[in-house]
């Protein structure tokens, strides 16, 4: 059998519900592991260890008499720590929020507590979800599994990272530009930015009101239809939030791709950034298994990228300085100095200038959705493979585009899975964006890929330097 | 379009404005990061109809009981 702390939720809640699987053994191998494991990674900031014991003890009882209430009855999970935690700290990784102890759970903790699921810990971030890597703040940045001396993107860091390692089969992470997708990508697993307002943001720390998605990360996009199913779904305390009903995600994972019709944008890829050449090597051999399984590929023509870049980073600028104007003005050396450089400008924006940003972000994702209606799914990489893990030039997030910005300025569901790895052993990334709440067509392209291909079957080789005896219930 | 990064006077000028007084080290970091900022905003195409709203305006359904 898998080791325990490589089953995927699928796995491991089948042989929850067959009784084959203790969800107190499996907390107890996934707290063995973080042990041995997590001083090279940094993945986690705050562990739960004795309340995820006791929520599996609990989860277990339940389990033996009446059946599991979900799939995720019994499977432990982390957070990223913006996500509130009732009675334990949720930092954002800022000195700003060192001693912050919520007073109650985000709407996401809620849902997946009353399905079951055991919490791990908080998984490390970029400061506020936004500025990073940093040294300069209340905990040191995550490191990539497959190599430790390279980032995991951000700024869900630390979720990706825990994922990857094996140190956790699930987690909720945050993206605004690409922080879900991007570690993601880092980290060879699966990660979904959901529509805009499918899960609820309430009580989850903000980064940029407009363009906040709160979304699931785990090693399969199986996986990630799971979490979707646990957490989506209409929260009246946000006001973002969409009152749709929520469909079969996990049903999704048909393996059929017979008929879909792929848009590429390859004016970006070719001319706005092109490609190097092993991703582009590996984005095509992506498309070629899309074509194997009887889909079509089409270009397709979007505004450029940079738009997309300068209406999301002109919006974000001003809301982050409202969120974070007091602080600046009163306490300006607490904020590490790669978030202070990426907010303080927005105290100078003019409010013409971020409602002009506003409308033309309404172009844009006019101009998004036209081009989502020609085709089923919109594919591109999500990034480049992970590079080293050191401190970024501060005026970078000014300056370098991205690919994953379009689909948060438009709302739509995107999804990065991995696509096979580097000569570096660092992971490639595809990113498979859908229409607006069209997330289950998404995640079946994901689902499908995933089972055509091997790379679910590599994992990275982190070596314990003392590897605790893992209890076996 | 004529790349013109604000002085350091324009940027302490706005900064009075907007209640920011800094540190020496953090207004060198506001004069740089305002240059890239200002640098987006100029980019950013102006020319649109007149009853073209925002996105995010407001829903009133939002705020229900």
């Amino acid at each position: 059998m898998t080791d325990l702390h490589f089953l995927t939720i699928a796995e491991a809640s089948r042989l929850i519900a067959a009784r084959k699987l203790s969800p107190v053994e499996l907390t107890d191998a996934y707290l063995s592991r973080i042990a041995a494991l997590d001083d090279q990674l940094c993945s986690f900031v705050t562990l739960t260890a004795e309340r995820a014991r006791s929520e599996a003890r609990a989860a277990e009882a339940e389990i033996i008499t009446k059946g599991p209430r979900s799939r995720m009855h019994g499977i432990p999970y982390c957070l990223k720590d913006i996500y509130e935690t009732a009675g334990i700290r949720t930092t954002a990784q800022s000195k700003l929020l060192a001693n912050n102890i919520p007073a109650r759970d985000s709407a996401c903790q809620q849902r997946l507590a009353a399905a079951g699921g055991v919490l791990l810990g908080k998984n490390a971030t970029w400061e506020f979800a936004h500025g990073g890597p940093s040294w300069d703040v209340l905990f040191p940045p995550a490191r990539n599994p497959w190599n430790t001396e390279h980032t995991p993107a951000g700024s869900s860091s630390g979720s990706a990272a825990a994922i990857a390692a094996g140190l956790a089969p699930a987690t909720l992470g945050s993206d605004t530009g690409g922080s879900i997708r991007g570690p993601a990508a880092a980290c060879g697993i699966a990660g979904l930015k959901p529509t805009y307002g499918l899960v609820s943001r309430r009580c989850v720390i903000p980064n940029c009101f407009s363009h906040d998605h709160a979304g699931p990360l785990a090693w399969t996009t199986e996986d990630v239809g799971i979490l979707m199913q646990t957490v989506a779904g209409h929260d009246p305390e946000d006001p973002g939030s969409l009152d749709v009903p929520v469909p079969d995600y996990i049903g999704a994972a048909t393996g059929d791709v017979k008929g879909l019709a792929i848009g590429v944008p390859w004016q970006w890829l070719e001319e706005e950034i092109p490609l190097s050449p092993a991703t582009r090597a590996s984005f095509d051999a992506a498309l070629e298994v899309f074509r194997d399984l009887g889909a079509t590929v089409r270009p397709v023509s979007l505004p450029p990228l940079l738009q997309f870049d300068d209406v999301k980073r002109t919006i974000a600028v001003v809301e982050l300085f409202t969120l974070h104007g007091n602080d600046m003005r009163t306490r300006p050396e607490l904020f590490g100095a790669s978030l202070r450089y990426r907010i303080i400008a927005g105290a100078l924006v003019r409010a013409e200038e971020y409602l002009q940003a506003l409308r033309h972000r309404t172009v844009l994702a006019r101009a998004m959705q036209a081009v989502m209606a020609t085709v089923d799914v919109m594919m591109l990489p999500t990034a480049e493979p992970a590079g080293r893990l050191e401190p970024l030039p501060p005026e970078s997030l000014f300056t370098r585009p991205s690919f994953t910005t379009p689909f948060n300025v438009g709302g739509n569901p995107a999804l990065s899975v991995c696509s096979g790895f580097a000569d570096n052993g660092l992971p490639f990334s595809l990113q498979i964006a859908g229409r607006v709440l069209d997330d289950a067509t998404v995640l079946r392209a994901g689902n499908t890929y995933e089972k055509a291909t091997t790379w679910r079957n590599r994992r990275p080789s982190l070596v314990a330097e003392r590897y605790p005896q893992q209890q076996t219930g | 379009m004529a790349d013109v990064s604000p002085t350091p006077e324009e940027v302490a000028l706005l900064a009075r404005h907007a209640g920011l007084e800094l540190p020496a080290e953090h207004f060198q970091q506001l004069v740089s990061a305002y240059g890239h900022v200002r640098r987006m905003i100029d980019r950013l195409p102006l020319e649109r109809a007149r009853d073209d709203e925002p996105a995010h305006t407001f829903d009133p359904r939002a705020f229900m009981p």
